[in-house]
């Protein structure tokens, strides 16, 4: 049997075995380094949080669990630093019961390296069941009513960051992190209709089909999967700072690559075997 | 209108124990309702309710302007979250029955994911209520238990279970993905320059090439955005289109109770 054929029958063992290596490594060493290239989308997020007028809140929308936290956890992590370093307020609200203290813990440990307080700079409403839409409805004519209380069941009047929001007038921008086609919910019921810019962090598999709404200007902008997270940390100025974005980006990159060399070595394999199983016949 | 703001306002305490057990109470005595209703007028009642249902937002949002049921928006929002939240335990009420009929018929190669399920439901339960409710030290133990069965289990297996795609797509692509048209070919390379656009080390590849002028249209990051903003852009757009054309016709369907199938047409 020829080296090629051999190659055409390799046990996948080896191959879970070695893409195990390659992805783990990068995550082990935990480089600091960020991409060097911030795409038009990520620019554009970041230029919609630091126009959110003074005064108005910003709704940060998790819809992910711990499925997708490799993606949507850095993603969440950037965009509540920017806030918090902007000192513009912010709700959290999760739509998926393991989310929701996810997302509570990250943005928890950010506040701490900001310094900044629960309840004076944000809050989190706790897990909230869907249909997103009907929610993000009744919030832009009703936000106290629809929203209540916080996860410590404190109402949200009674908190400094959100004690001013009476309906979307006070939303200055609408944040989704989602590996769902969510979106759109806010899109139909909320941000279009009261003329509220949406920034969009969908995981990388799901960004593809953002492109037409963010064309139309629907979305305000993008952070496509962790690699806009990694995009939007360097916009921050942490280049050089070992974050999750960072190591799981260059992790990423690394996969990107193996897969590539590996569909070239395959096809490598069958179309020789392919010339010589020709070359035999005739 | 007062009646009801007032009964969706959060409630603590005593209160909010009354309100739990009047909810279910109320919610089991229509469900019991429901389904000690002959089946022809049950499906009666779903067909009502899915109309009225579906007609609030279509009127409010054909009306122009803001209107009379603009501002009963946020209690058609409570009434959902209410839903949904029955929903749930729906859910809950459905894996006990599955996961009890294996466990206590002791079925070959079931009972044990039976006994999983109540041993892991119980006691992230349990845990997670009396963290909360538990001061002092025993109240940091609890804490601790839910954190240990919460991150190390149920984010960690949550996680894993997700990541094992990765193992599958590295399998199929070297072993199945092959080139055997011009179309499948065209994928492939589109496909390469996307993966490598996306991430940090594409950009490197082509680095050496101006960043302005025309030879820059060569870089990697470049020709992937290129495919991403214009030929998938497009078809994206003409599937969107698609997609909503065929959305509103079920949506129709669905409103209207005009659709047939298993549900529609036996379980009602």
């Amino acid at each position: 049997m020829s080296f090629w054929t051999q190659l055409q029958r390799i046990d996948r063992r080896y191959l879970y075995v070695a893409v195990a290596i390659v992805v783990l490594a990068p995550l082990v060493a935990r480089s600091g380094r960020h991409p060097t290239v911030v795409f038009d989308e990520v620019e554009r997020a970041f230029a919609t949080i630091e126009s959110v007028p003074p005064g108005k809140i910003v709704i940060v929308s998790t819809v992910w669990g711990p499925g997708t936290i490799a993606e949507n956890g850095p993603q969440t992590e950037a965009i509540v630093r920017h806030l918090f370093r902007n000192r513009i307020p912010f709700l959290m609200i999760s739509w998926d019961q393991e989310g929701a203290i996810w997302t509570y813990k990250i943005a928890e440990r950010v506040q701490k390296e900001c310094g900044r307080e629960y309840g004076v700079d944000w809050a989190h409403s706790g897990y909230r069941p869907p249909p997103i839409f009907v929610v993000a409805s009744g919030m832009a004519e009703d936000f106290q009513k629809v929203v209540g209380h916080d996860r410590f069941g404190k109402k949200l009047s009674e908190l400094p960051s959100m004690r001013n929001v009476r309906n979307h007038k006070q939303v200055g921008a609408v944040v989704e992190i989602t590996p769902s086609a969510t979106v759109t919910s806010w899109m139909a019921y909320f941000t279009m209709p009261k003329r509220i810019p949406l920034v969009y962090c969908p995981t990388a598999v799901m960004a593809t089909e953002a492109y037409p709404f963010l064309d139309s200007g629907q979305l305000a902008g993008m952070l496509n999967g962790v690699i806009g997270a990694a995009q939007y940390e360097k916009l921050l100025g942490m280049d050089d700072v070992r974050t999750d974005a960072a190591a799981t980006s260059l992790a990423l990159s690394y996969a990107h690559v193996f897969i590539i060399l590996l569909i070239v070595l395959g096809n490598a394999g069958y179309l020789i075997n392919r010339r010589r199983q020709t070359n035999g016949r005739s | 209108m007062g009646f009801l703001s007032r009964l969706f306002e959060p409630k603590h305490g005593l209160a909010l124990l009354w309100m739990i057990l009047a909810a279910l109470v109320v919610g089991g005595i229509v469900i019991a309702a429901l389904c000690a209703l002959p089946s022809r007028y049950r499906k009666w009642v779903v067909v009502g309710v899915t109309f009225v249902a579906g007609l609030f937002y279509s009127i409010e949002f054909l009306i122009p302007r803001e209107n009379y049921l603009t501002a009963r928006k946020p209690l058609v929002a409570d009434l959902s979250i209410v839903i949904g939240s029955f929903a749930v335990l729906i859910g809950i009420t459905n894996l006990f029955q599955i996961h009890w009929k294996s466990l206590s018929r002791m079925k070959q190669g079931m009972w044990y994911n039976g006994l999983a399920f109540f041993v892991s439901f119980f006691a992230i339960l349990t845990t997670g209520f009396l963290k909360d409710s538990v001061s002092g030290s025993n109240g940091e133990v609890f804490a601790g238990a839910f954190d240990i069965l919460f991150t190390g289990f149920l984010t960690s297996l949550n996680a894993a279970t997700f990541s094992l795609v990765a193992f599958y797509i590295v399998s199929a692509a070297y072993r199945s993905f092959r080139i055997r048209s011009a179309e499948s070919a065209l994928l492939m390379i589109a496909a390469a320059i996307v993966m490598l656009a996306l991430v940090p080390v594409g950009a490197l590849l082509t680095d050496w090439l101006p960043k302005t002028g025309f030879f820059s249209i060569f870089r990697i990051e470049r020709m992937g955005y290129w495919i991403l903003t214009s030929p998938n852009m497009a078809a994206q757009r003409a599937m969107a289109l698609g997609i909503a054309v065929g959305s509103l016709a079920m949506g129709l369907r669905i409103w209207l109770s005009l659709e047939k199938g298993s549900f529609f047409d036996r379980q009602l």
